[in-house]
């Protein structure tokens, strides 16, 4: 595109870093607007999936005066989460299905292009109940997309015209997706969704130029579809890695129940460049009843380390063996160098739907730290350092009591201590910003029959506030991932189902399920500033620079299972559990929406004027 | 996975009581039992829990199927719409339609490649008719007998 506006361009310093970072020889274009702070050029705004701006003019003393900016309707009244994009003087916004995509030009908030795809409206009903898309991504010049319907289309970032498509799934089985695709170097990440359908779960890479699919690993089944070695592919055995050996999946699983396994791949991937490693989780292993499928059930419940070219495993860790809660492991993946027991350490962190926090040497797979980042987690007593594996609590494990039994108060519910909603990482203090849920559930197992394309549940579950604690449903919370500690705990009434980002400006911000968009700080979590959305937020948080002013966004749009489910099957009747003050519906505050808002501060209020971190 | 039914203790418990006194005894053949209006229940339910067999099959499919997913837990709405009230109106024939044709636009899956749908449709139709007047209640079901 033609850069009219006059952009922070990147110094001879930024582009050095970024081809240091790709250890190539030169850096793509997704790396160069990654390394600029003014472009919010990835859904987290980098590989390492820190969700974190060194952009400093909005910070914790002049945030209390930030304002709004502008806004746009969407047009679709679905759960929006994810976050648009923001490349030059562009920025590129998506919808929940039917997956709208529209350019904006940032000078005059008018539309450049618009790209509106025709899927079968069938679809909708294998999604049930909600029709969210995760967002874009970029690279290469292009805007990448990845439509319910597994159609993947790449469209060129300046005219909107499609560039290449594939089908990566068939919707006839009840596959489709909601997660966004992400560009690492010259490929393109997607997942899959359908977990409750009976799926078999799997990445896919493809060529950015062409769409031409490089690989495919499968979650569960024989070794060729994990795209394992047995001999080197490592995992944390007694205390230390070791092969995973022949037929590791297979050998946990009865008969081929492999292949209607799940393990869907709907997540925050993320990638280290120089160790040419892709990071993502796999999801929940089918069916709900896990009486029907004894074993381990791997490679589901995974954070799975494969090398970006070829695809091969160089590591894995099942975190939840043979899952019994619906607790899919696909949550975000965090890269930093963390101190780990006095020494400096490469890791990937993820806090999982398990309510567990796990630090591992993201080089080699070794299990560093694996803490409750939520007290109430009661499905496991911990983790045990050395098998890696959850000490399980009898009491609540559907699986020990069989089909047909009522388990009750569990804690996590099956949406997790956090769900997809992704973390933020600040390098400054070296501490995870935590969006997390805070509710427990019954849950029923019962026999259930596979049939092509229908679901493939068998269970039953409620949920409600944990009880016994401060009567909400979430907490904002800031969690020491080298220590695997809670540092500061913020109660919220309801689920918090936004992406966090922190600044350089020692704010963190978040949205929550009642539409208020909040700036609170990072020493202690306490309130700086809040906006009432007119729906309620499932987005994620993003920051860039437009004419030297630095910008908040995010979609205010509640719907699907957080913002409905909340609203309609959350009364009163669960006071009586300890729940403290009055629990009010959801419903009271919110209903659905769709639309866009961007704040910023009034010009002359610091707003204006550039500082150093923003100036290249 | 993240989305399913969430829901807790109903109100409907309470209302279902005090519409179970006038129906608990109903015997025999649900066709032949008087409601307390001027409808039949198609259903036979005593102490709210336990059912005749084709509407113990209907609870069985509507739980298979995973309708809570949309409807809630106990019917009473999440994406989908309430049952408790569209039961309260819509006619059989219509109920019949949907299930089988679905509104895909709306989300709601055409079940007729559902072999279970389309034997256990009119037990599904008694159990949500019986979840709508209050007569059955939320929750796990029975045969009569147990």
């Amino acid at each position: 595109m033609k850069m009219i506006y006059a952009r922070p361009m990147l110094g001879g310093m930024a582009i050095s870093a970024a081809l240091c970072l790709s250890g190539i020889a030169a850096a793509t274009d997704t790396e160069t607007a990654m390394a600029n702070p003014s472009d919010w050029a990835s859904q987290s705004g980098s590989y390492d999936n820190h969700r974190y701006s060194t952009l400093d003019q909005i910070n914790a003393s002049n945030v209390k005066g930030l304002q709004v900016a502008w806004t746009m309707s969407t047009g679709v009244l679905r759960g929006h989460e994810g976050s648009p994009l923001v490349i030059g003087n562009t920025m590129y916004i998506h919808t929940p299905f039917p997956n709208n995509v529209y350019a904006i030009n940032l000078a005059d908030q008018t539309y450049k292009w618009k790209y509106e795809p025709k899927q079968d409206a069938q679809v909708v009903p294998v999604m049930c109940c909600d029709t969210v898309n995760r967002g874009l991504a970029y690279g290469d010049g292009k805007i990448l997309l990845q439509q319910a319907d597994t159609t993947l289309v790449a469209l060129d970032a300046q005219t909107g015209k499609v560039i290449w498509s594939v089908k990566n799934g068939d919707s006839k089985l009840g596959e489709t997706n909601t997660n966004s695709p992400h560009v690492f170097k010259d490929v393109v990440l997607t997942g899959i969704s359908g977990g409750e359908f009976g799926v078999h779960g799997r990445m896919q890479a493809y060529d950015i130029k062409t769409g031409k699919l490089l690989w495919r690993g499968y979650s569960t089944g024989p070794d060729d579809q994990l795209l394992v070695d047995p001999a080197k592919t490592m995992t944390w055995t007694n205390g230390k890695m070791a092969p995973i050996g022949k037929d590791s999946s297979l050998k946990t699983w009865k008969g081929d129940q492999w292949k209607l396994g799940g393990g869907t791949t709907w997540g925050w991937y993320a990638f280290d460049p120089k160790l040419n490693l892709v990071y993502y989780g796999s999801g929940n292993p089918g069916t709900w009843n896990p009486s029907q499928r004894p074993g381990d059930n791997k490679w589901s419940m995974t954070i799975w380390a494969r090398d970006l070219n070829t695809g091969i495993a160089k590591w894995v860790y099942q975190m939840t063996p043979h899952d019994e809660w619906d607790f899919d492991g696909v949550n975000e993946m965090v890269l930093a160098d963390l101190p780990i027991k006095g020494k400096e350490t490469p890791v990937v962190m993820h806090l999982d739907r398990n309510g567990f926090g796990y630090t591992l040497n993201r080089v080699t797979g070794e299990l560093l730290v694996a803490e409750k980042f939520d007290p109430n987690v009661n499905w496991a007593t911990k983790v045990d350092m050395k098998t890696g594996r959850p000490l399980v609590n009898a009491k609540y494990s559907p699986g020990t009591t069989g089909p047909d039994v009522d388990v009750k108060d569990i804690c996590p519910a099956a949406l997790g201590s956090k769900d997809e909603q992704p973390s933020s990482y600040d390098p400054q203090t070296k501490l995870m910003y935590v969006p997390t849920n805070h509710v427990c559930m019954t849950y029923e197992p019962f026999q259930i029959e596979y049939t092509a394309g229908q679901p493939y549940v068998g269970a039953t579950l409620t949920m409600y506030p944990t009880p016994n604690s401060h009567g909400g449903m979430g907490n904002f919370i800031a969690w020491d991932p080298a220590e695997g500690k809670i540092v500061w705990s913020k109660p919220e009434k309801f689920s918090v189902w936004s992406g966090a980002l922190t600044t350089a400006g020692d704010v963190a911000f978040y949205g929550t399920l009642e539409g208020y968009l909040k700036a609170v700080s990072l020493k202690d979590g306490s309130e700086l500033w809040k906006f009432k959305t007119p729906s309620g937020i499932i987005g994620n948080v993003f920051t860039y620079v437009y004419n030297g002013k630095q910008y908040v966004g995010v979609y205010s749009g509640i719907g699907g299972w957080a913002g409905i489910g909340m609203a309609a099957g959350l009364s009163e009747g669960h006071e009586g559990l300890g729940a403290v003050g009055g629990y009010k519906d959801l419903a009271k505050y919110t209903t659905l929406g769709g639309s866009l808002f961007v704040f910023a501060l009034p010009d002359g209020a610091g707003g204006a004027t550039k500082t150093a971190s923003n100036v290249q | 996975m993240r989305r399913y039914a969430v829901s807790v203790m109903s109100i409907a418990i309470l209302s279902a009581a005090a519409v179970m006194a006038a129906r608990t005894n109903n015997a025999a053949h649900a066709a032949d039992a008087p409601a307390a209006g001027a409808d039949t229940a198609p259903y036979t339910v005593q102490d709210g829990t336990k059912v005749d067999g084709k509407t113990l099959d209907g609870w069985k499919t509507w739980r298979a199927l995973a309708c809570e997913r949309c409807h809630g837990a106990e019917q009473e709405g999440l994406v989908g719409p309430s049952l408790v009230n569209s039961l309260k109106t819509m006619s059989k024939e219509d109920f019949h339609t949907t299930v089988i044709n679905g509104r895909p636009e709306k989300g709601m899956p055409p079940w007729g490649g559902s072999d279970l749908m389309v034997k256990n449709w009119e037990g599904l139709y008694d159990y949500l008719k019986g979840r709508s007047d209050g007569a059955i209640k939320p929750g796990h079901l029975y045969p009569i007998g147990q």
